[in-house]
């Protein structure tokens, strides 16, 4: 039982850190939690959890069927654990489910309202339904000890072959649309995996993973347990795999073939290797393995047929679901540790329940001994203090509590609080405008500034007298600071004071008690009156004309809103001013405004395209710039901007 | 230097402060769970729960049962709690603190009096180690945790009272709060696992006597007839007259 209790402990550990994570994110919502976007709302969870998941459990169906529906008896003691792992794993897939949905609670919407043209709703309603199913084909194990629920029992026995079709059916319905589910992104799935067949190439690794995960379970609960192993058992189901095995990879390459595609496989690329991995370790690997009968029949070859087989084909749907959807170079996705750590707390957590299943109903003909229930054991000892902790029952709940405990303040010390203090606003810290006379503000430098004409702007405004208006502060020692020295993120307030490099002993070295008053609690409101702005300080840090007045220098506005706020009420005072004005000023004001912006009427300033008029610096200067290059020479908008991918190129060489 | 105390902000005290909350929701569960499998095993079950409410809600003021015996210590020990319990939670500055992370906080004590108390309880942390370490019975009863405790609770104090009082200069105050931030994460982090974990334990700790007492049935009444005790777990500075008779049968019982 040695190896079970540590192990026990390992999964009490992941689930802790993963209840801590998961609790932040059901607080906070996904967008700070994880590195799914709008862009990519699907992810590692659809991929592993939900699609994994599913396909990890076919074991029950497969080992069903050829027990109950082909009679092949000899196998008919893995059928019980095979369901269990079936039902846990459908457990697992719904509450990993439940992280992924950005709206958990509205996860019964699909039974009122249905929607019967997408796949999405066949899965929910086929997962569902089998879940039931599983539950019910199971249950005659843990009814087994209560004489109350004998008849149930024995109906549920004897309609068992009603069950087991049942849930054929709906396993052949949902594993194979869970791939008809990518059906519908053509553009975002890479070319080696999007194909028509997706979801025959999904039924066909469903069965293969099915004879796989029964094989690795029964290998895996034997070296736990330290029980017999059943090398027959698992050589014969893994024979077989072999051959569903080699029907994948025909399939597979034949369909590459037919489509055209078989030379993206070896272009380069991160995704062939995605692919090749994938191949290997699904397909190819187990079946060159299994060809050998000597492998097969060694425990080493065995446990590395399964293991190959089922990592691949989990690694498939990982793929599948979202490391082989295409970036565009716009965005990729690489999963944040917070999605891994949350996925396997949902596996650790399905693997205690199973652990206490088998400890407590007969799912093997022999249940493992309750080390619990030992008269002769000998009570344990905590290893610093040597308090004893009672029996190993006692001890255990101890031990993985505090396993538990310690596990869930480390997954909540190491969550990013940062991004959720952002809201999900992006940090991003601004560059400097370009130019001279007249200037490219591009603050986050995606290529769609404005240009302004600066020069333009002074000597409209009465000259060098005039600087003031705009740049109301200066850093110390400096004249007419650039916007961004203070408004240093693009979407975001920012401290323009920086409290915390004034009061370090490398930056300003300015002690606490220089500026507030150490009787009161240390806040704004502890400030000496004469410390409250810079000038209190910094002699003559603000303009003396100045037209803005800085509210918190701990939070001045982000350069984004800074640059409207500035433009758009300026120009809008103007123009209040020429409307108030005589109808002859108002006309020379609009003629004036609009002559000298090119033809360009700047009072509709409701109009993004007033002043953001697509001119960008990689047009005009790409020696400054240097962006994508695109068959146009213009850069247009960033979506559908995949040029490597060939489906998508094509389609719009065919649209040229 | 920044970062430090940045780490010890942010992810040590998240760890730190979760695993005292989840230790000591443990260190009750373990413990309530104990308690309600010797009450099953216990051959009398009749718990006197009023009498054990009425106790644990005394103990919490101490001063008026050990006023009589021990008053100085009842005193500095009550003082030097109160210290320990508001200064903490209802400073300003750690108000605002958990305001600005949580998004939500409560009200805060007057500088001045959370100053006043800060000091107290520096006092009481050193009252208390003289105590424990001149009383020759104390000492005998003392474990290396009940040393300890006074002397490491006494660190954040001073250090976070300096941090808010003493006109230092940044390179002094940004060491001094590094000492706060990591003596009061240890605090925190120490609590469920020692005899601290009192804070929470406290309603258990007379049930603990009260279903022991009678476990196996009526032994408590013979301890205190052998001891010649009123027949209460819990010693009653005013014994109720007329108790002696009741316990003459028990006696010529055990006698017999």
């Amino acid at each position: 039982m040695d190896r079970v209790r540590r192990l026990k402990t390992v999964l009490w550990f992941l689930t802790g850190v993963a209840a801590a994570v998961g609790a932040v994110r059901f607080i906070t919502g996904l967008g700070v939690t994880t590195n799914l976007s709008d862009s990519h709302p699907w992810g590692f969870w659809i991929g592993f959890d939900v699609m994994g998941g599913v396909a990890l459990a076919a074991g029950g169906f497969v080992i069903t069927a050829i027990v109950y529906v082909f009679k092949r008896e000899q196998f008919h003691p893995i059928v019980k654990p095979a369901v269990l792992t079936a039902f846990l794993g459908y457990i697992a897939v719904i509450l990993g489910l439940l992280f992924d949905l950005g709206l958990p609670w509205n996860i019964w919407h699909m039974i009122i309202y249905w929607n019967p043209h997408s796949p999405l709703f066949e899965v929910g309603w086929c997962v569902m339904l089998y879940t039931a199913v599983l539950l019910l084909e199971f249950s005659p194990v843990p009814l087994e000890p209560f004489s109350a629920w004998a008849r149930i029992r024995r109906f549920l026995i004897r309609y068992r072959i009603v069950l087991v079709v049942l849930g054929i059916g709906l396993s052949t319905l949902h594993q194979s649309s869970l791939g008809s589910l990518f059906l519908i992104m053509p553009y975002k799935v890479h070319a080696l995996w999007y194909t028509p067949i997706l979801p025959i190439l999904f039924f066909i690794s469903a069965v293969m993973l099915g004879l796989y995960i029964v094989t690795w379970e029964s290998k895996f609960t034997a070296w736990a347990y330290r029980r017999q192993e059943d090398t027959d058992l698992v050589a014969m189901l893994q024979g077989s795999a072999r051959w569903v095995a080699l029907v994948y990879i025909a399939v597979r390459f034949g369909d590459l073939a037919v489509r055209g595609e078989l030379a993206a496989a070896f272009a380069p690329g991160p995704h062939t290797w995605l692919f090749w991995a994938e191949i290997v370790l699904m397909a190819a690997l187990p079946f060159a393995l299994s060809l050998s009968r000597r492998v097969l029949r060694s425990t080493s070859g065995q446990w590395a047929i399964a293991s190959t087989g089922v990592f691949g084909v989990v690694f498939n749907r990982v793929n599948v679901g979202g490391l082989a959807h295409v970036g565009g170079g716009a965005e990729t996705y690489v999963p944040n540790w917070t999605e891994f750590v949350i996925s396997a707390g949902v596996v650790s957590f399905v693997a205690l329940v199973f652990l206490f299943i088998v400890e407590h109903f007969r799912v093997w003909a022999q249940r493992p001994a309750d080390p619990a229930a030992d008269p002769e054991a000998l009570p344990e000892f905590e290893p610093v203090s040597q308090v004893s902790l009672g029996g190993p029952a006692h001890a255990a709940r101890v031990r993985n509590s505090m396993a538990f405990i310690i596990a869930a303040a480390v997954g909540f010390a190491l969550m990013p609080f940062e991004r959720v203090e952002r809201q999900g606003l992006r940090e991003l810290a601004v560059k400097p405008a370009l130019g001279g006379d007249t200037l490219f503000v591009d603050g986050n430098r995606d290529g769609y500034g404005v240009f302004f004409r600066h020069q333009f702007h002074v000597e409209k405004q009465g000259g060098r007298q005039s600087c003031a208006n705009c740049h109301h502060m200066n850093l110390p020692g400096d004249r007419n600071s650039e916007c961004s020295a203070c408004h240093r993120e693009m979407y975001r307030t920012s401290d323009a004071f920086r409290h915390q490099w004034h009061a370090s002993p490398e930056g300003g070295n300015v002690a606490c008690a220089d500026c507030h008053d150490l009787g009161k609690p240390k806040s704004a409101g502890s400030v000496f009156a004469d410390r409250r702005d810079c000038d209190g300080c910094h002699p003559k840090l603000a303009h003396d004309h100045k037209w803005i007045e800085v509210e918190r220098y701990g939070a001045v506005a982000s350069y984004a809103d800074a640059m409207h706020g500035l433009c758009v009420e300026c120009h809008r005072r103007e123009l209040e001013a020429a409307a108030a004005a005589s109808p002859e000023d108002q006309a020379t004001a609009s003629e004036s405004v609009t002559e000298v912006n090119g033809g360009q009427d700047r009072r509709e300033l409701t109009l993004c395209t007033t002043c953001h008029r697509g001119e960008t610096l990689r047009q005009l200067r790409p020696d400054v710039m240097p962006g994508r290059e695109t068959p146009a020479g213009v850069v247009r908008t960033q979506a559908n901007l995949t040029p490597w991918n060939r489906r998508a190129s094509r389609q719009e060489k065919d649209d040229g | 230097m920044q970062g430090w105390l940045d780490f010890a902000r942010g992810p040590l005290f998240r760890f730190c402060f979760l695993l005292m909350v989840l230790g000591l929701l443990r260190a009750f569960a373990f413990s309530a769970a104990g308690l309600l499998r010797a009450h099953r095993r216990a051959g009398d079950r009749d718990v006197p729960w009023r009498r054990l409410v009425a106790d644990t809600v005394s103990w919490l003021a101490p001063v008026g049962r050990l006023w009589r015996s021990r008053p100085l210590y009842s005193t500095i020990s009550v003082v030097w709690h109160a210290g320990l319990i508001l200064v903490p939670l209802f400073l300003a500055a750690h108000v605002t603190l958990f305001r600005n992370s949580a998004g939500f906080a409560w009200f805060a004590l007057p500088q001045p009096a959370a100053d006043v108390l800060t000091w107290l309880t520096v006092l009481g942390s050193f009252a208390l180690f003289a105590g424990r370490v001149g009383d020759r019975n104390a000492r005998s009863l003392s474990r290396r945790q009940d040393y300890l405790w006074p002397l490491l609770i006494a660190v954040p104090f001073i250090s976070g009272a300096l941090c808010s009082q003493a006109p230092l200069s940044p390179a002094a105050y940004q060491a001094l709060m590094l000492v706060h931030l990591l003596s009061g994460n240890l605090v925190l982090v120490l609590i469920p696992f020692t005899k601290v974990a009192h804070c929470v334990l406290l309603p258990l700790s007379q049930l603990v006597s009260g279903v022991g007492w009678k476990f196996p049935a009526g032994a408590g009444d013979r301890v205190a007839a052998t001891l010649g005790k009123p027949p209460t777990p819990v010693v009653d500075l005013k014994p109720s007259a007329g108790h002696e008779p009741t316990h003459e049968p028990v006696r010529e019982e055990m006698t017999a």
